[in-house]
């Protein structure tokens, strides 16, 4: 007859939460800092749970909406893609479209700040 | 854009990184109104982006365009106005009682693992590993991610000593894994791209704890190279947070994750300076250098000018940095015979006639390792990222060894011929 397997303890080898998390390169980081432990900005679990997100537009007739080239391969033509269907459909919505200058993990104020003037909605595409 | 200045946004990201992108963002603090368009969007023709974005969102099934403009116009619900993030709770430090081979699925199954056989964490094994540092047990060592974005998992002196078991390693090897968890740097950080890391050790700490730098130093034929690599990447799954898809997304994934390339530096064979040593620390310190990129590129052999000639046929994804692993003749031959009595002069040669305009010297980097039986060099695409010193971490009493240290065999060196006749 087979003995009874003994029931041992171990320890738990996963890491804990720690309340920080990552957060997006400022405008003058090396594009490789987003990996680096040293370089990369940081964000808190209080910061981030007090962020809001925008009220929606009634409509977008007549409004302008950016539309941004994230940089990931593919994007530039998918969203001049996008660019056109609302030409081809819905004339009556502006659009511009802009190519993000820094990485994709980088921040871009200027940028947001044009939008932010000019634009009512923006649109990013495409990730992945 | 949503919150710093009150811009409606509509994010479209390919359906493959969908559950990836809601999770980083609910965990963000914002449920963001994504839409995704079938997968891949790079390197397919243009009718076929045109076919997308004509076309239906693959998660929700609806038309892809319409959901962009909902996302834009359709009120807030309350819970998205007041969306607050999920606190991930609290890990145990005990797992709850089960037996050894029900452990042993555990492990495997929840991937905290490589997926090899591993050493059970016992309280017994694990405090014997402690006895390797000073250090209190509950001591903060760091945290980590695999991530850019999500949250980093934090480990103290005891849970990085649960990892150094499961690795089979023994407490000599505990100051130098320590070291590497000190860094905060997993092996593996998520990318599409499928990243790679190698580790080199400096110092008098790779004779204390028998690592190779010689013949093979690269291979699986040290126990110390063996275990510490492999505990870098236990560390990197467990405390980096690896979950396939869910948060890496390597696309091939790399075997080089295994074991990071783990060797320690032949300075005793090197005709240059150590490689701690030209990155500002002293000769008797004991360090770990830590490089990374995505692959070896190639091998060959012999002169600055072969280097120069692999090196204009290869690069990396993004180029521009080289990190070679050199036989010892091979350095002896670069200075004996063509001059290069320092390997930054080298690094400078080499960056100048390759393309001055973009490259810096300080990104193609030479480490000694090997057996001087072929003037042989590999080059690989890794940058370097930073040297961490181990000797913070060694007892005030030295290295904890065994009685008897547990060392594979060594090299045969042999000096009068007679070797060969031998087994």
């Amino acid at each position: 007859m087979r003995k009874k397997e003994e029931s041992m303890t171990v320890l738990d080898p996963r890491g804990q939460p720690s309340g920080v998390f990552g957060r997006r390169l400022d405008p003058d980081s090396l594009p490789w800092a987003i990996h680096d432990p040293e370089n990369q900005p940081r964000d808190t679990a209080e910061a981030l749970g007090a962020l809001k997100m925008a009220p929606r537009l009634d409509s977008l007739e007549g409004k302008t909406v950016y539309l941004v080239d994230t940089g990931f391969a593919g994007s530039a033509d998918f969203i001049a893609e996008v660019q056109d269907w609302f030409t081809r459909n819905r004339p009556d919505i502006k659009t511009e479209l802009r190519h993000k200058k820094t990485s994709m993990f980088t921040d871009e104020p200027e940028l947001w700040k044009e939008i932010k003037k000019n634009g009512d909605a923006v649109v990013f595409g495409v990730g992945g | 854009m949503e919150n710093d200045y009150g811009v409606p946004t509509a994010p479209i990201v390919t359906a493959r990184f969908a559950d990836y992108v809601q999770r980083d963002s609910r965990s963000h603090g914002m449920n963001l109104r994504y839409t995704f368009p079938p997968y891949p969007v790079g390197w397919v023709p243009r009718e076929t982006l045109h076919g997308y974005v004509e076309g239906n969102d693959p998660i929700s099934g609806a038309p892809l365009m319409e959901e962009v403009i909902l996302a834009l116009t359709q009120p807030l619900t309350e819970a998205e106005k007041n969306y607050k993030p999920e606190k991930r709770p609290e890990r145990p430090r005990l797992l709850e009682p089960a037996t050894e081979a029900d452990f042993h699925r555990l492990f495997l199954e929840s991937g905290w693992t490589d997926g090899m056989p591993i050493v059970l964490p016992t309280e017994e094994r694990v405090a014997e590993m402690l006895t390797g540092t000073d250090r209190d047990p509950q001591e903060f060592v760091g945290m980590m991610s695999v991530t850019t974005h999500e949250e980093r998992l934090q480990y103290t002196v005891e849970r990085v000593a649960v990892n150094a078991v499961m690795a089979g390693a023994r407490p000599e090897h505990f100051p130098v894994i320590l070291a590497l968890g000190a860094s905060g740097r997993p092996s593996m950080p998520s990318s599409t791209t499928s990243f790679a890391s190698m580790m080199v050790v400096n110092g008098p700490v790779r004779d204390e704890i028998g690592m190779n730098y010689g013949l093979g130093a690269l291979s699986p034929v040290n126990y110390a190279n063996s275990v510490i690599g492999r505990a870098w990447t236990l560390m990197s799954i467990n405390f980096g947070d690896v979950r396939p898809g869910a948060t890496f997304t390597a696309s091939t994934g790399s075997t080089i994750n295994y074991n990071n390339m783990c060797c320690a530096e032949n300075e005793e064979l090197s005709v240059w300076e150590p490689f701690h040593v030209r990155k500002g620390f002293k000769a008797g310190e004991s360090t770990v250098s830590l490089f990374r990129g995505w692959n070896v590129l190639g091998f060959n052999t012999g002169p600055a000018q072969r280097m120069l000639q692999v090196m204009k046929n290869l690069s990396g994804p993004f180029g521009g940095a080289f990190t070679f692993v050199c036989d010892p003749l091979v350095a002896k031959s670069l200075k004996n015979d063509e001059g290069y009595d320092d390997p930054m002069k080298l690094s400078e040669w080499l960056v100048n006639e390759l393309n001055p305009r973009f490259k810096r010297p300080e990104m193609v980097n030479f480490v000694i390792a090997g057996g001087e039986m072929n003037p042989m060099w590999v080059v690989t695409d890794f940058s370097y990222f930073q040297t961490t010193s181990v000797d913070p971490w060694i007892p005030k009493a030295g290295i904890k060894k065994d009685k008897r240290p547990l060392r594979m065999p060594e090299a045969v060196v042999c000096k009068d011929g007679s070797c060969g006749i031998s087994h």
